[in-house]
């Protein structure tokens, strides 16, 4: 750890206080110096500092495992490394359904069903495990204020009827989701901070964050000199410690995005290199008015936030009642596309046409182009023709 | 001998004491021995002899180098350098393409750096070198051990096993078509479990237990000897946030990279670094580039990008001493049942792709 004490390293007393003289008490001050520095320091000769320096990076340096013993690890507890989210063909194409110790997100545009998706994956978490559930306690950090206990109780009653045949049932449920109202950029690093207490002392086993990017985007200005680097630095730092209480206690962390319009200068930049959408194709009027430039939606936050999150799900209109699934971005499961509608029990997949294996599809998912409602709409009346939403990813 | 008092590697206060004295080359030193020079600057007989000690040392690998050659210089003929860059052999990543604009694959010896988008299949490629650095000599390998140093959480046991499993069916097939003894005495040690057993997985969780980690290298592999890869996923993750002072993370990068060249060259292993893509933001229009800043490309000695075009994902080799600037199309596969597996390996050796065996 990096601000743990030069004393726990075991480094002397008596160089302890010579350090602290100079300001130097934790490791990471002490690792941060050059070997002149140190030397300067602490007064030792070269080879001396030398083994300081291994013994304070000793102390700080992670342990080793062999994937072999971490393979064991896992296969010893085999269900607890996913969550299923009871979309069958959903779940199979992720290996078992969203993985426990990393983080998905969630994007879509407003109306499609993320805290849906959400409020059905806070039920199925604390379901017991014979049911596909992690028999914990939720902890839902809720940004929008979209959070409905009525929509919780609806979608638990039609979902599982067999299970949830009693009010008691239902009401043990609802008492293991702890709801927490944050509407700033601070109290919400502040609750991520704190998490690691809760987990231990709730028994949480599952983590939503709904959404990251309204009270982002809220704060952050990206036009005002700056604030571009701020905003990445705090997700940054968001992300980081959600990974560590991820990985530390093996539970699956949900985290929803929102939309937002990237614009480009198309053609006369190399399509390689750059980021700009691709997507000439796009959508209404683009290649009309002769100007060079197009437009598209994709997932908001930025490139750095598209490395952090793990697994990306994006959520999208297909038409005026079905909508799409598609895996962005997933280290096990390939690009799919899933259509499926918003029922009383939640989301339900429509089976028949999901389109999953494609081995040879997938854009980059900071860039994959979402389908919004006008497009959507838009392609509803035009179904009788022969033209194909151009930004759509499935072929 | 004549070598100045004050760049010995002494500690502080010793070197300004001796200056101090008047003592200036390190031949005076030796000549006053350790009862004379504890009279004369006033430090304990232990310390004096101490120092002497370290004078000594330092001299004698003055006079080694000069003489022209231990182990401890670097100084060596092209001729040498040529026949050892012949023999060693190169990492393969089973993508024939990517092998080809590599020069026949991952370096040792050199450090590699591989940039790309989010989702672009870096992570995927290391896992898929921490694998292939194990194959057996007899396969074309380098029968090494690999080191996976994780900053972003991103390493899957499960995907690492099944190209493991894939890597040893592809040997296996191997082995049958040409039928030799020591294929198949080699199959015998190189299975699921072996492989993983010797990927060493740390995982880092910001940039002090990188360094400290770094640091700590050169003694791991001493310790184990066969290792012929460090993998660093994300090289980029730790060192993006939280920090105010660009000038230090200059400097601790640089000193990072000058340790890992070190590492490479002494234990003749290859170093793969992954990074991300950062938006710059140019006039009217903003460009993809690798994080870290200009100063860090002269870090590695090869690069290569990973970028999308549409729907392709295509690799551009954007930095090489010895091979030509390039871009090959690849994919990164899920094939499913055995039959077609075994069809796709056969041809991936013409074809051009990354063919990574997996089971849904």
């Amino acid at each position: 750890m990096a601000t743990k004490k030069l004393r726990r390293a075991k480094l002397s007393q008596e160089l302890c206080e010579r350090l602290s003289r100079y300001q130097i008490t934790t490791c990471q001050d002490f690792l941060c110096l050059s070997l002149l520095e140190l030397m300067k320091v602490t007064g030792e000769s070269y080879r001396n500092v030398q083994k300081l320096l291994r013994k304070v990076s000793l102390a700080c340096a992670p342990k080793m495992q062999t994937a072999y013993e971490m393979k064991v690890r896992r296969s010893i507890n085999p269900s607890a490394a996913f969550l299923p989210t009871s979309l069958h063909s959903l779940d199979k194409v992720l290996h078992g359904g969203i993985p426990c110790g990393s983080l998905t997100e969630l994007t879509s545009p407003p109306g499609c069903g993320k805290t849906q998706f959400c409020i059905t994956m806070s039920v199925l978490a604390t379901l017991p495990v014979s049911m596909g559930g992690l028999d914990g306690a939720v902890i839902y950090i809720d940004t929008e204020s979209a959070f409905s206990a009525e929509r919780l109780i609806e979608i638990a009653g039609n979902r599982f009827p067999t299970y949830f045949d009693s009010d008691e049932k239902l009401f043990c449920m609802t008492r293991s989701i702890h709801l927490y109202r944050e509407l700033t950029c601070d109290s919400v690093l502040k609750r991520i901070k704190s998490l690691e207490e809760e987990i231990i002392s709730k028994k949480i086993k599952l983590i939503i964050i709904d959404s990251v990017a309204s009270v982002v985007r809220k704060e952050f200005d990206t036009k005002l000199q700056g604030n571009l680097a701020e905003r990445s630095n705090f997700l940054a730092r968001g992300a980081s410690l959600l990974k560590y209480v991820a990985e530390e206690f093996s539970i699956p962390v949900i985290l929803t995005n929102q939309i937002t319009t990237s614009l480009s200068n198309g053609l006369a930049i190399p399509a390689d290199l750059v980021s700009p959408a691709h997507d000439l194709s796009l959508s209404e009027g683009a290649s009309g008015s002769g100007k060079k430039e197009s437009a598209c939606v994709t997932a908001a936050l930025g490139n750095t936030w598209s490395h952090s999150v793990n697994t990306r799900l994006i959520l999208q209109y297909h038409d005026l009642l079905t909508r799409q699934i598609v895996i962005a971005k997933s280290p096990v499961a390939p690009f799919s596309t899933f259509f499926y509608t918003v029922e009383k029990s939640g989301l339900v997949l429509q089976d028949g046409k999901n389109l999953s294996n494609l081995p040879w599809e997938g854009t980059n998912p900071a860039l994959q182009t979402i389908q919004v409602r006008n497009t959507a709409l838009g392609n509803a009346l035009l179904k009788t023709t022969d033209e194909t939403p151009g930004d759509t990813p499935s072929p | 001998m004549q070598r100045d008092v004050g760049s010995l590697p002494l500690s502080p206060a010793l070197r300004a004491r001796l200056l101090a004295a008047g003592f200036q080359t390190a031949q005076e030193l030796l000549e006053t021995g350790p009862c004379g020079l504890s009279k004369e600057i006033g430090i304990s007989r232990e310390e004096a002899l101490e120092a002497l000690q370290v004078v000594r040392q330092e001299c004698a690998g003055d006079a080694a180098k000069t003489a022209g050659g231990s182990g401890s210089t670097r100084k060596c003929t092209a001729l040498e350098l040529l026949e050892e860059e012949q023999t060693q052999g190169f990492i393969i990543t089973f993508c024939s393409a990517l092998d080809n604009i590599l020069g026949g694959g991952v370096q040792l010896t050199k450090i590699t750096e591989i940039c790309g988008a989010p989702g672009v299949g870096k992570t995927q490629l290391c896992m898929q070198l921490a694998v292939d650095v194990q194959i057996p000599e007899c396969f074309g390998g380098v029968a090494g051990e690999a080191v996976f140093i994780d900053t972003e959480g991103s390493f899957m046991v499960d995907r690492a096993a099944d190209i493991a499993t894939a890597c040893v069916r592809h040997c296996q097939l191997i082995a049958e078509a040409h039928q030799e003894e020591d294929h198949l005495q080699a199959l015998e040690t190189f299975s699921l479990e072996s492989i993983l057993s010797h990927i060493y997985y740390f995982r880092c969780r910001d940039y002090i237990e990188l360094l400290a980690q770094v640091y700590l290298l050169p003694d791991f592999l001493s310790e184990h000897s066969k290792v012929r890869l460090v993998v660093i996923d994300g090289i980029a993750f730790p060192f993006r946030h939280d920090f105010e002072d660009l000038s230090l993370r200059t400097r601790l990068l640089n000193g990072l990279a000058q340790q890992l060249i070190i590492i490479a060259n002494d234990h003749k292993s290859a170093v793969v670094l992954t990074n991300q893509m950062t938006t710059r933001f140019g006039q009217n229009q903003s460009m993809l580039v690798p994080a870290l800043g200009e100063s860090w490309g002269h870090a590695a000695t090869v690069r290569l990008i990973f970028h999308w075009d549409n729907t392709q994902r295509l690799a551009t080799l954007y930095k090489s001493p010895s091979q030509k600037e390039s871009t090959i199309p690849y994919n990164i596969t899920v094939s499913i049942p055995l039959g077609m597996e075994i069809q796709r390996w056969e041809q991936s050796f013409g074809s051009t792709e990354i063919v990574r065996g997996r089971q849904t």
